[in-house]
């Protein structure tokens, strides 16, 4: 008997593929609107992905922010934010996008507030000369959003993997999941498909992000025909734990030096050299991410790293009481608001407690994506019916992201949801064809029917290789070309002797997962390589040693890939401009990072 | 340098196949620097045994989806320091899907 094609099948008017903050805000609105939603989540709800980790701050205008009721500046404008965001991003967002970005800003912080997210304080955040940042939990947003997830009656699947989409008369219709725990292969029919899957982080071998962010969501709209944006620029957080292991890519010095203690953090070398003050002698470790970054691994370069590949993040020169006070600072604003997060509650005090007598070895981490899925102000990707919001879209930030992600994502889902209803209006099912989840069923399968090839740990190692060495903040071409001829062969040849080592089980293999998900990685990877070697400029979070200028006169532009016959293929696009004049000239990165900062670091502050 | 080695004892259990839970020995190098129940299970997996089923996200406090049983204790894996050697159980013996995840991992 011919084996099944899939063993078990469900039917819903709109698919949300991740379940965190884009993709709760999408099935909330495209459920409001009486869809049958379904959610599929590859862990569990309010319990993965980077939204549960962020700090969070959301972000809007000052005169949206009066409107809610919270500390706004009246001096501000939503024309006001939108121009300081196309400058900060270096000009290559798109400014519908924007615009939009703006605009729900404000709609998904009303929502958020109504469905009662704690608002800790309301303060300047990301170097904006005015308060546009609301500070609230991560944490709390997202369990904020399961519950109105539930209250809504919304079906949720969770530790379910999508791992191709289907499409059928041009449009999308559904998709194949793997449900992790019992190995079965789960056929959903969907009318439309939001995607909401966040970043690739995994990719890299050291990253600040959670185990489920993979660029499941990017690989699986790319083999799907859609297109990406975008894909070089990739945002590192300098400062974040590289060692002990225990302490590991948590982001916490990071956010210390972005709090009051930030003065008084210094970042030193192995020589013990404070080593900003050869690269920004007025502002030091208070300079910018990426300058911060860029200069740390050029210590390491030069041999002055730590043993563990960074450098050091010092406050001994602070008396013990100093470093009491500092926790006590943190401790004050965590027991005003109730917060228990345990990086704050727990590990916190641990590192400064450590601080006191030893420095503490930091590294620059991969942390957010900003490229991704090529989508317009409406979260449209091209093809009917397919949806991209949050992490895993491109197209808003241009070269780096210069304010809130936990807003995009809540703004872009609020778009995305309510998008469905209007295209929804009249499609119908449509029944996938057989050779296309055929073929999906193989490529599932295939690695856990092999008995020969690569291991999945082996394959890992061995891709974190090429990042660790050639997709580090400072890129150049002969670097990018080893890594692209690597990621290529190993995408095109090895990928497919991927197989599973050891139990054969299809509940709950890690081993098999790595397999699907390695495939994706890769795919992000060379895209990302690809886009990087064809920019031959350095722009906002995007550094070339081979040419270190910012060049508007022939790189404001974007990248775009598409799918030519299962390739990627890139062209470059001019941004999308509505009111704010592209730049001409060319400059030092230094220049364009002092012109396009926010007007706080620039010095203009206006009183 | 050689660093202590620690042995990790973990509960193993595929109910579709084996016919009673079992324990298995695994010998893990400690680093310097503290290390947690999770850089252990993660050592084991990525070195010696990638058969082995435990469920973790955010690896620092955030998910609680790292919920065992260490030593007896129910901790958060990511979050609690090794010293010695530790046996490590699910949270609910009772209910597991394989290994160390059970129903309400
Ligand atoms: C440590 C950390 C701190 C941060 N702090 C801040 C901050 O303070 N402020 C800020 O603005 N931003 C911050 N960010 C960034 C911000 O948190 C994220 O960009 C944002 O939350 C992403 O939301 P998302 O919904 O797009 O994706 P995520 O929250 O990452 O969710 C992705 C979802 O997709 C699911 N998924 C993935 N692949 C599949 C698949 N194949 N099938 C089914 N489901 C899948 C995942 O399981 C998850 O449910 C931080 C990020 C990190 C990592
Ligand atoms: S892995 Fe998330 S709490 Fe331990």
């Amino acid at each position: 008997m011919a084996e099944a094609l899939y063993d078990r099948d469900i039917t819903c008017d709109v698919l949300v593929v991740g379940s965190e903050g884009s993709g709760g805000q999408a099935a909330v609105n495209a459920a409001r609107a009486g869809l049958d939603v379904l959610i599929a989540s590859k862990g569990k709800m309010s319990r993965c992905g980077a939204s549960q980790m962020a700090g969070a701050d959301f972000n809007l205008d000052g005169r949206s922010a009066i409107a809610l009721g919270l500390p706004g500046d009246d001096r501000d404008s939503p024309q006001r934010f939108c121009e300081d965001l196309v400058r900060e991003g270096f000009h290559l967002g798109n400014q519908r996008m924007v615009e939009k970005y703006v605009e729900y800003a404000a709609k998904n912080t009303a929502d958020l507030l109504e469905w009662g997210m704690p608002v800790y304080r309301f303060e300047q955040v990301h170097a904006e000369e005015m308060a546009r940042g609301l500070i609230t939990s991560g944490v709390k947003w997202v369990r904020i959003l399961r519950r109105k997830v539930r209250e809504m009656g919304i079906r949720v699947l969770e530790d379910t993997m999508v791992v191709d989409l289907l499409s059928g008369e041009g449009r999308a219709c559904g998709a194949v999941a793997l449900d992790l725990k019992s190995g079965e292969i789960v056929l959903i029919r969907a009318r439309a498909v939001v995607l909401c899957t966040g970043g690739w982080q995994q990719a890299y071998h050291f990253n600040s992000a959670a185990a489920d962010l993979t660029g499941d969501g990017q690989a699986m709209a790319f083999r799907a025909g859609a297109e990406m944006i975008g894909m070089e620029m990739v945002q590192y957080i300098p400062a974040t734990m590289l060692w002990p292991p225990m302490a590991r890519k948590s982001i916490l010095p990071y956010i210390m030096m972005e709090t009051e203690a930030g003065p008084f953090v210094q970042l030193l070398n192995s020589e013990g050299e404070r080593f900003m003050q050869r690269y920004d002698p007025t502002t030091m470790e208070q300079s910018t991410k990426e300058i911060v970054a860029i200069a740390g691994e050029l210590e390491v370069e030069e041999g002055r790293g730590s043993p563990h590949g960074g450098v050091y993040f010092a406050l001994k020169h602070l008396t013990p009481e100093g470093i009491d006070f500092v926790w006590g600072k943190f401790k004050g604003f965590l027991d005003e608001n109730r917060d228990k997060r345990s990086e704050f509650r727990k590990l916190l005090p641990r590192l400064l407690e450590m601080a006191k007598t030893e420095d503490l070895e930091v590294g620059n981490a991969v942390h957010f994506m900003v490229g991704g899925i090529r989508v317009n102000e409406r979260t449209e990707t091209g093809i009917p019916g397919l949806y991209a919001a949050g992490e895993c879209s491109g197209g808003l930030w241009g070269s780096v992201r210069v304010a809130s992600a936990t807003t995009q994502v809540g703004a872009q889902g609020r778009i995305a949801g309510e998008a469905c209803p209007a295209y929804i209006n009249g499609v119908e099912h449509i029944e996938p064809d057989k050779d296309q989840l055929e073929a999906i069923r193989e490529r599932i399968r295939a690695p856990l029917r092999r008995t020969e090839g690569v291991p999945p740990i082996e394959f890992l190692e061995r891709m974190h290789g090429v990042t660790d060495e050639y997709l580090r903040v400072i890129r150049e071409g002969e670097g990018l070309e080893s890594a692209y001829d690597e990621l290529s062969w190993m995408r095109r040849d090895e990928a497919a002797r991927l197989y599973v080592s050891t139990s054969k089980t299809k509940r709950l293999n890690f081993e098999w997962q790595l397999c699907l998900e390695l495939e994706n990685m890769l795919l992000c990877l060379e895209m990302s390589t690809l886009a990087s070697l064809r920019r031959e400029e350095s722009r906002g979070g995007f550094y070339r040693r081979d040419f270190p200028h910012t060049d508007n006169d022939r790189w404001c532009v974007n990248t775009v890939i598409s799918n030519r016959d299962g390739e990627p293929s890139l062209r470059l696009e001019d941004p999308v401009v509505t009111s704010i004049p592209l730049p001409a000239g060319r400059m030092t990165f230094e220049e364009a990072v002092a012109s396009g900062t926010a007007s706080l670091k620039r010095g203009e502050v206006e009183r | 340098m050689s660093h202590p080695t620690i042995n990790v004892r973990c509960f193993r259990y595929d109910p579709e196949t084996d016919p009673a839970p079992r324990f298995q020995d695994y010998r893990v190098p400690l680093v310097e620097g503290e290390m947690s129940v999770q850089d252990c299970l993660n050592h084991i997996r990525e070195q010696l045994d990638p058969g082995l089923a435990y469920c973790m996200n955010c690896r620092l406090g955030f998910c609680q989806r790292c919920i065992l049983k260490v030593n007896g204790k129910v901790v958060l894996a990511c979050e609690t320091a090794v010293e010695g050697d530790i046996v490590v159980e699910p949270v609910n013996a009772s209910e597991v899907i394989r290994d160390l995840w059970c129903e309400s991992t």
